[in-house]
């Protein structure tokens, strides 16, 4: 069955204050993962 | 002294010609080949086809930037490569053909000592027929002209609406082979939400048609995810969002055909269906330029170079999906045939696709193809650039920055509406991109937690930070290397 979003959830992914602290944490995981390095494979 | 060619000013082709700029002293010299007088930064193409952003907002010529940069400049296109020279060049050239000016037409030699080959994909819509941005109701937002059309003719349907037409829009991929779900992705949810501020949402049935087997697969056969305290599969996800959007959804279809508002399509089971639209936006399927490559004796030699795409440090041996491993995909995108040349970003030929193979009874193949764009794009061009300088520096040919897509993370920050404080974002991060299965068994080849989904209104608002953070980049405006790819 399919998942729906609930009104609290809608609430906390449009309000801006809570979205503000959660650009900060996206930004900084975003970078982690991305700029957290990459290399190759076969000897590993 | 070096010369160093890079074919190609997109994503891969400009990042990899401004980090040799900066690292390599004046006396190397850098040359950019590219038919485009314009640097655009693709990703926001989708808010251009709404309306949102007008192409110069995502674009900036590149003649004025490469002559302050010292980056030597050629508007033209690639012909012809002739890696050994020929009878009267010693040294291994390009032909390029100019595509503006005075020079309009004449043909070049460029010659070079590493090539770099960041020609990205053939927009290939010649591969299904009737598909041509502007005909038959179709458009794309693959570039900024073709988002441009495909806003122009989407607020004529706004208005229609308006008027009190019921309408149907069909958004997705417009080939049996086609990539990037991701763009078309955003773009379905931003028509959506587009309708929604025009007060037309209840006046229009949006549908998605893709070539993926489930929702979420995105090319790269999905993903598991961490999501807030949950974990949950990418169809999960995009399965909720379009049943939070109200968008109806075709999966596993090919499309094959394009006519007057009716697409064609073949599905895994093998049946034959049509689908009637007012607007479309289907993504073609990328393919390589066909570029021909000849020896010094005039040979042709183009199988050791090109499979369609450029031929890299990747396993292409034929095997079964059972047995591909992360370590098939390339670490280095340098020719095996010639240590000089390199191909980032989309122009490299996959050793395979990422998501599971799969033929329709009638035995077409229904499989999206591996994604090479934006981060990746980025990434790959930057190791490139490194290890010419190092090659150079060093005067050897050890390369050492790799880094393979089976050991590589992406961000995907999907907009999912624009606005301020009514706009949204997708935001899926994935680690890495091509799963590894035997370092990550049991959590479909991907790491949780660098493997994470999110959706709000920060998302939108980190989209387009990126979208002025890597036009800054772009621009090699002070201390822009410190953005990352």
């Amino acid at each position: 069955m399919t998942r729906r979003i609930s009104k609290y959830k809608r609430f906390t992914m449009m309000n801006p204050i809570i979205q503000f602290f959660k650009f900060i944490y996206l930004s900084i995981k975003v970078l982690i993962v991305v700029a957290g390095g990459h290399g190759g494979t076969r000897n590993v | 002294m070096s010369k160093i060619v890079v074919l190609g000013a997109g994503i891969a082709g400009h990042v990899a010609a401004s980090h040799l700029r900066r690292k390599l002293s004046k006396e190397h010299e850098v040359v950019v080949v590219s038919p485009n007088g314009n640097y655009q930064w693709v990703p926001s193409n989708i808010w251009v086809g709404i309306g949102r952003m007008k192409p110069k907002d995502i674009l900036f010529p590149l003649a004025p930037l490469y002559a302050k940069k010292h980056i030597d400049y050629k508007q033209a296109k690639a012909v012809s490569f002739h890696p050994e020279g020929d009878s009267k060049e010693i040294k291994p050239y390009i032909l390029a053909e100019y595509v503006t000016g005075d020079e309009k037409g004449t043909r070049e030699k460029v010659t070079y000592d590493y090539l770099i080959n960041a020609t990205g994909p053939k927009l290939n819509f010649e591969a299904t027929e009737g598909l041509s941005p502007g005909k038959n109701k179709t458009h794309s937002v693959c570039t900024y002209t073709h988002a441009q059309e495909a806003w122009i003719a989407l607020e004529g349907l706004i208005k229609q609406m308006k008027a009190g037409k019921k309408t149907k829009i069909l958004i997705g991929t417009g080939h049996a082979k086609s990539t990037c779900q991701g763009a078309a992705f955003e773009y379905i949810l931003n028509v959506e939400q587009e309708l929604r501020k025009h007060k037309v949402r209840d006046m229009a049935k949006i549908t998605w048609i893709s070539n993926e087997y489930n929702l979420g697969d995105f090319g790269m056969d999905g993903m598991l995810m961490s999501y807030g305290s949950n974990i949950m599969k990418s169809n999960e996800m995009v399965e909720m969002i379009f049943e939070d959007r109200g968008i109806q959804w075709i999966l596993e279809a090919g499309v094959s055909k394009v006519e007057d508002g009716v697409v064609h399509y073949e599905t895994l089971d093998g049946e034959y269906k049509k689908k009637k639209y007012d607007f479309a936006m289907l993504i073609p399927s990328f393919s390589g330029h066909g570029f021909k490559a000849y020896d010094k004796e005039g040979g042709d030699i183009t199988d050791k170079l090109f499979r369609g795409f450029m031929i890299v440090d990747a396993d292409y041996t034929p095997k079964p999906y059972e047995e591909w491993s992360v370590q098939d995909w390339p670490e280095t995108y340098q020719n095996p045939s010639y240590a000089n040349i390199f191909a980032p970003g989309i122009a490299f030929a996959p050793p395979h696709s990422i998501s599971k193979p799969r033929k329709s009874k009638n035995g077409t193949d229904i499989t999206p193809a591996p994604p090479r764009t934006g981060m990746p794009s980025g990434i790959t061009a930057k190791l490139v650039a490194d290890n010419i300088i190092g090659m150079i520096k060093h005067s050897n040919n050890e390369l050492h920055h790799k880094g393979s897509m089976g050991n590589m993370g992406a961000a995907c920050i999907a907009s999912a509406g624009f606005g301020t404080t009514t706009g949204s974002g997708v935001s899926i991060t994935t680690y890495p991109i091509v799963p590894d299965y035997n370092k990550y068994p049991d959590t479909q080849g991907r790491k949780l937690g660098k493997t994470f989904g999110t959706i709000g209104l920060a998302g939108h608002w980190l989209k387009l930070a990126l979208h002025y953070a890597f036009i800054y980049k772009a621009k090699m405006k002070p201390f822009w290397w410190l953005i990352p790819e």
